[in-house]
C-alpha cells in the first residue's frame, strides 16, 4: 500500500481517464422505450366498462368521455402517478405504456374482481339516493331512476319494506356512485381485488 | 442601452443559480433533482449552479405537497429572492397534491395559491431529462429584456 | 451545574448538504459543541390517517410515498404484512424476483448516502463517481420494473412484471460493470489521508449508547451489533445462505465502510438469486381477508415495522408504521454529536448517519 499521492497519481494518468477526458461527447437524453410514461391510446374500441376508473389510486387522474364515435379514456398528466394499473386493468387493451401490455400478453397476468357493499343500519336515513343514483338500477328499472319509486326486483338495491335491502350485489361494478350520493356516508363499496394469471384461450 | 440588455441577456440565459425548497414531499422529486448532479445528465455543463441560498438564487424549485407549516415561510424565502427570479413546480404535489389529495390529510394543494409559480413538471417523480428541459427553456423566456419590461 | 456557551448554532431547514428540512440546534463553546438537539416536523402529512378505510391498490401506493429513496421496501413490508394476516404464500419465481429488486434498491440507497456523506466532506470527485454509479443501478430497475423511483412492483401474491431472458444478460453484464468500478472508488476512500483525518475517530458512539438510543441499521453495525439485521430471519435471505457484517469502531469511517460493504454484498446476493431462478408463475392469488399482524423488514437505513389490522373485506381499519430514521437521527443528535470538535464536522457526523426526514414525519 504505497502513499496516497502515487495512487491518485496512477488513477488520473490512465489511458482510459485521458480519452474520456478529452474526447468523449454526451450522449443525447434518449427516454428507453421500456420506461412507463403516461398511458397512450392504442386505437382499439373503448366499450366504457370503466374498469381503468374503478381500479386508479389517485383521485381525478383518469376519466372516460365521449368522442366522435364512442368513448376513450383521458389522463390528466397533473394527477397521474403513472402506476400503469389502468393499463392492466383494461379488458380490451385501449391503453399502453411502456412494456406493461405485451408483458400482459406473453404471461397471461390479470385482476379479478368482486365487489361488496355494506350498509351502516344506524346511518342509514332510508332516503333512497344510493338507488335512485346508481347506474346498474337504471338499466335494470327506468321508473326507479324517473320517479323514485318502484317495485322490481332485479334492481341492486332499494329500499323496502322500511330499510334499504340488498338484492342482487353480483351486478355491482364498483363505481361507487352510490356511495358519494349518500347524504351521510351509510354505504361503502368494496372493491376486493386479486392478482392472478389468467387461464389461456383458445384461439 | 439595448447592447446593454442584450449583454444581460446572453449572461442571464447561460448562469442560472438554483434554490430548492421541500414544502413536504416524499423525497423522490428531490433526488430526481439530485441525479441530475450527476455526469450522466450533467446540469453543471449548461451553467446551472445547484446551491441552496435563497439569496444569490435566480429561480427556486418547489417540491412537495404544500404543508400548513410552511405557510409563512415559504413566502417568507420568496421574498429574499432578489428580482428577476421565477419559481418552478417539480412533480405532481405541488400541482394538484398526487395521492394525498384526499380528505383528512394535513395538504392544502396547489401551491399556486401561496406564490406565482412560472412553470410546472408533472410526473410522480418527473425524470431527471423533463425537468432540464423545463429549467433550461423557462429562463431565457423570463429574464428575457428583464430592465426593458420594469419601465 | 452552570455549563458557558457561546453560541446557540442552527443548522437551518434550507442547507446546501440536506435535501430535506430538519434543524440541529447545537450549543457550541468556541467550535467545540456541547450538546444538540434536534427540530422536525417539517413536512408532516399524516399519511397514516387517510390509509384507513383503503383497499391494499390505493394503500400500496401511499406506503411507497411515505419516503421516496427506500420506496421498494416499504412496498414489499406493507404487502408482507397483508399476506402474512390472510396466510397467502408467494411462488418462488416471485420471491426471488422480490430479493433482486430490494437489493437494487438498497444499492442505490447506499451509494446514495456515500455520495452524500463525500459532498460534505468537500470530495467532490469521488462523490461524482459514486452518483454516476448509482445510475446503473437505477436503470437496472427501470429495465425490470418500468420506473426509476417508486416502482410499485409488488402484490399480494407475487409480482407484477417478470424477468426476461435478454434482460437477464443486461443485468449481470451490469453487476460486473458495478464491481469494477466500485473496487477502484472504495480504494480511493481508503488511501487517503484526508479523508482519513476527517471520519477517523470523528463522532464516535460506543456499543451501550446504541443499545440505549436504540440505533438500528448500519449506524447499530458499525458499532458492533451484528444480530440488527432484520433479513436474518426473512425465510427466502435464509435460503440464499445471508450472514451480517459489523465493525466495531462506531466512527464516521466505519459507517460509511459498512455501506460500501454491504453493496459487495447485495451484488452477490443478485448474483445468487439469478443462479437459483426456476421458471414458473410469477402471481399466486390471494385474497386478503380480516385480521391483524405486525411485520418487519430491513430498510437500508435499519428496521421498518408495520402493524395492520383489516375488515372482513381486506380495507384497512388499523396502520401504524415504525420508521428506522427517527432511532438515529437520536443517536446522533444526543450521542454522537456530543464531544465533535469543529463545526463543519456537524454536518458530516449527520449525513454518516443517513437521516430521511420523510420518512420520520410521514
Amino acid at each position: 500500500m504505497g502513499t496516497s499521492f502515487s495512487y491518485y497519481l496512477r488513477e488520473m494518468l490512465r489511458g482510459e481517464w485521458l480519452r474520456n477526458f478529452l474526447f468523449v461527447k454526451t450522449a443525447p437524453y434518449v427516454t428507453p422505450p421500456h420506461f412507463r410514461d403516461y398511458p397512450r391510446l392504442t386505437g382499439k374500441e373503448c366499450t366504457r366498462c370503466l374498469n381503468c376508473m374503478m381500479i386508479c389510486p389517485t383521485p381525478g387522474a383518469i376519466e372516460v368521455l365521449k368522442a366522435e364515435d364512442g368513448w376513450n379514456p383521458v389522463i390528466y398528466p397533473g394527477h397521474c402517478i403513472r402506476c400503469g394499473l389502468c393499463v392492466e386493468a383494461c379488458p380490451e387493451g385501449v391503453l399502453m405504456s411502456g412494456r406493461i401490455l405485451e408483458s400482459q400478453f406473453y404471461e397471461n397476468t390479470g385482476y379479478s374482481y368482486t365487489f361488496h357493499l355494506t350498509v351502516d343500519t344506524t346511518r342509514c336515513m332510508r332516503c333512497g339516493n344510493c338507488s335512485v343514483a346508481c347506474p346498474i338500477n337504471k338499466e335494470e328499472d327506468p321508473q326507479l331512476a324517473a320517479g323514485g319509486t318502484g317495485a322490481n326486483d332485479e334492481v341492486i338495491m332499494r329500499v323496502k319494506g322500511g330499510e334499504l335491502q340488498i338484492l342482487h350485489e353480483e351486478k355491482c361494478t364498483g363505481c361507487k356512485t352510490c356511495e358519494e350520493t349518500c347524504p351521510n356516508s351509510a354505504i361503502r363499496v368494496a372493491r376486493v381485488i386479486e392478482a392472478i394469471h389468467v387461464a389461456e384461450e383458445e384461439g | 442601452m439595448s447592447f446593454l440588455q442584450s449583454i444581460k441577456n446572453t449572461v442571464r440565459s447561460r448562469s442560472i443559480h438554483v434554490s430548492y425548497v421541500n414544502v413536504g414531499s416524499c423525497n423522490g422529486c428531490d433526488i430526481e433533482v439530485l441525479a441530475m448532479l450527476a455526469p450522466r445528465y450533467d446540469i453543471e455543463q449548461y451553467g446551472i449552479y445547484v446551491h441552496n441560498n435563497p439569496r444569490e438564487a435566480d429561480i427556486l424549485l418547489v417540491t412537495g405537497a404544500f404543508t400548513p407549516q410552511w405557510e409563512d415561510k415559504l413566502k417568507s424565502i420568496w421574498d429574499k429572492i432578489p428580482e428577476p427570479k421565477a419559481a418552478i413546480a417539480i412533480g405532481n404535489c405541488p400541482i394538484s397534491g398526487c395521492v394525498f389529495n384526499r380528505r383528512g390529510c394535513y395538504i392544502d394543494p396547489p401551491v399556486a395559491k401561496h406564490i406565482p409559480i412560472a412553470a410546472e413538471v408533472p410526473g410522480c417523480p418527473p425524470r431527471p431529462t423533463e425537468i432540464l428541459n423545463a429549467v433550461l427553456s423557462l429562463a431565457p423566456v423570463v429574464f428575457k429584456d428583464y430592465e426593458e419590461k420594469q419601465q | 451545574m452552570k455549563k458557558t456557551v457561546d453560541v446557540s448554532l442552527p443548522i437551518g431547514p434550507l442547507h446546501p448538504c440536506f435535501k430535506e428540512p430538519a434543524r440541529i440546534r447545537c450549543e457550541t463553546k468556541g467550535e467545540r459543541v456541547i450538546s444538540a438537539e434536534m427540530d422536525l416536523g417539517y413536512v408532516k402529512k399524516g399519511i397514516e390517517r387517510i390509509m384507513r378505510g383503503r383497499p391494499w391498490q390505493e394503500v400500496m401506493f401511499l406506503a411507497e410515498r411515505v419516503c421516496g429513496i427506500c420506496s421498494v421496501i416499504h412496498n414489499m413490508v406493507c404487502i408482507e404484512t397483508l399476506e402474512k394476516l390472510s396466510g397467502i404464500d408467494v411462488p418462488e419465481r416471485a420471491a426471488y424476483l422480490r430479493v433482486i429488486v430490494n437489493e437494487l434498491d438498497r444499492i442505490q440507497s447506499h451509494l446514495l448516502a456515500n455520495f452524500s456523506y463525500c459532498y460534505t466532506i468537500e470530495h467532490e470527485t469521488l462523490s461524482m463517481y459514486l452518483l454516476n454509479l448509482r445510475e446503473t443501478a437505477m436503470d437496472m430497475l427501470e429495465l425490470i420494473t418500468g420506473a426509476r423511483v417508486t416502482c410499485a412492483y409488488m402484490v399480494p401474491g407475487g409480482v407484477r412484471f417478470d424477468l426476461r431472458d435478454e434482460d437477464r444478460l443486461t443485468l449481470e453484464e451490469a453487476l460486473d460493470h458495478m464491481e469494477k468500478e466500485l473496487d477502484r472508488y472504495v480504494g480511493m476512500f481508503k488511501n487517503g489521508p484526508l479523508i482519513a483525518q476527517r471520519s477517523k475517530g470523528v463522532g464516535i458512539i460506543s456499543r451501550d449508547d446504541v443499545i440505549e438510543a436504540h440505533g438500528v441499521g448500519p449506524v447499530a453495525r458499525a458499532s458492533g451489533i451484528p444480530e440488527s439485521d432484520r433479513r436474518l430471519e426473512h425465510p427466502t435471505y435464509r435460503k440464499l445462505g445471508f450472514t451480517s457484517l459489523s465493525y466495531e469502531d462506531g466512527d464516521n469511517y466505519a459507517r460509511i465502510m459498512i455501506r460500501f460493504d454491504e453493496v459487495y454484498q447485495s451484488i452477490g446476493l443478485i448474483r445468487r438469486c439469478l443462479e437459483n431462478m426456476v421458471p414458473g408463475p410469477i402471481r399466486g392469488g390471494g385474497i386478503v381477508t380480516a385480521g391483524e399482524a405486525t411485520h418487519a423488514g430491513e430498510a437500508p437505513r435499519g428496521e421498518l415495522t408495520y402493524y395492520v389490522k383489516t375488515d372482513e373485506y381486506g380495507r384497512i381499519l388499523d396502520i401504524a408504521i415504525r420508521t428506522p430514521s427517527i432511532m438515529n437521527i437520536e443517536s446522533c443528535a444526543h450521542y454522537m454529536l456530543e464531544g465533535v470538535s469543529s463545526a463543519a464536522d456537524i454536518t458530516s457526523t449527520f449525513i454518516s448517519a443517513d437521516p430521511c426526514i420523510a420518512c420520520t414525519e410521514r
